[in-house]
């Protein structure tokens, strides 16, 4: 079996991805449920299944009756940028949760001196 | 005992609340000033009580946390929670705190809805409506699930960590209670819906509302 270099990029990424959540998983860092875990698997893992074997997205197709793996190409694409703006949306809520923290310590650095008042 | 108020532009009202809580004998006060554009926190810290001020605004949520990470390091055993727009009545405190103090309750509930006098009808919709929504993606049913007035004991704030810092955050306390089993109870309080109170804007509207169930959502699958 030959490889296009766009699948072999792809699948590489999905590698990475998935090991990565797995790494958060028994790590427990980021907050990485189990849940969170299961649809990184189901997402990144799906995309590389796509890109490895093209035809599996016929049988994708017919499953949901879709009427052809281009229109399946495509809704895996809607599912990527799906992806990207959750995960864009999570590194926000991350930043604004460490903008918190940073006020917040900020805040309370004098605390001791303000009850003495 | 200590009683935390986080505040967001209530320069106009802050002093009458400090006040009032003052004459009702309680003088352990602390002012989270959450970012205000007006000069509420010169206000509060002229009263002399305790004024911590949030560089940015960071929401409710957030500043009731600081307030009481800051108690807590000023040894607080039993913490109170309330709002800077004057809409508590601090004679309801005594009622609050009474269940920690004699039946070693964790967590006591101030609920708006067990004497709904005087609360508009699409209030208490809404945090009918609120209730729901927590219950049904938190666990647990109270009867009012969007209350700033509750009472905490030292070691139930040991053990919440809420993460969110709007509206939410009140939300996110009955799942703190529900997780960690928290014994909790209910004491019906007094609201005053005044004028002042009723105008601000960025108090828990329809809008507000459907940006706290996203957030609700949100935390959930991220």
């Amino acid at each position: 079996m030959s490889l296009a270099l766009y699948q072999i990029i792809i699948i590489f990424f999905a590698i990475l991805m998935i090991s990565q959540g797995i790494k958060n998983f028994f790590k427990r860092e980021n907050g990485q449920t189990f849940i969170k875990l299961f649809v990184r698997i189901i997402v990144w893992g799906g995309m590389a299944t796509i890109v490895a074997f093209p035809y599996a997205s016929n049988f994708i197709a017919s499953l949901i009756g879709i009427q052809d793996n281009v229109n399946a190409a495509v809704l895996a694409g809607f599912l990527l940028v799906f992806m990207m703006i959750f995960k864009l949306l999570s590194a926000i809520e991350r930043l604004e949760q460490q903008i918190t923290t940073v006020t917040r310590d900020r805040a309370i650095s004098h605390i001791h001196k303000e009850s003495e008042k | 005992m200590w009683i935390v108020i986080p505040a967001y532009n209530e320069a106009k009202i802050i002093q009458t609340v400090i006040q009032e809580i003052k004459a009702a004998g309680y003088h352990n006060i602390i002012v989270v000033d959450d970012g205000s554009q007006d000069n509420t926190y010169e206000q509060a810290r002229s009263t002399g009580v305790i004024t911590l001020r949030h560089q940015l605004n960071r929401g409710k949520g957030a500043a009731t946390k600081t307030g009481i990470e800051a108690v807590k390091k000023l040894g607080a055993h039993i913490i109170v929670t309330m709002d800077g727009d004057g809409q508590h009545n601090p004679e309801d405190i005594a009622r609050l705190i009474q269940p920690i103090n004699e039946h070693h309750c964790d967590v006591v509930l101030g609920t708006r809805l067990k004497n709904p006098r005087g609360m508009p009808w699409y209030k208490i919709l809404a945090n009918k409506i609120g209730n729901l929504v927590t219950w049904y993606f938190y666990g647990l049913y109270v009867s009012d699930s969007q209350s700033g007035f509750r009472a905490y004991s030292r070691p139930a704030v040991n053990l919440i960590n809420t993460k969110t810092d709007r509206y939410e955050y009140d939300s996110e306390v009955i799942r703190e209670i529900y997780i960690y089993k928290l014994k909790y109870t209910e004491v019906p309080i007094e609201v005053r819906y005044t004028e002042y109170s009723m105008g601000k804007i960025q108090k828990q509207g329809l809008v507000n509302g459907l940006k706290t169930l996203y957030k609700i959502i949100w935390n959930i699958i991220s």
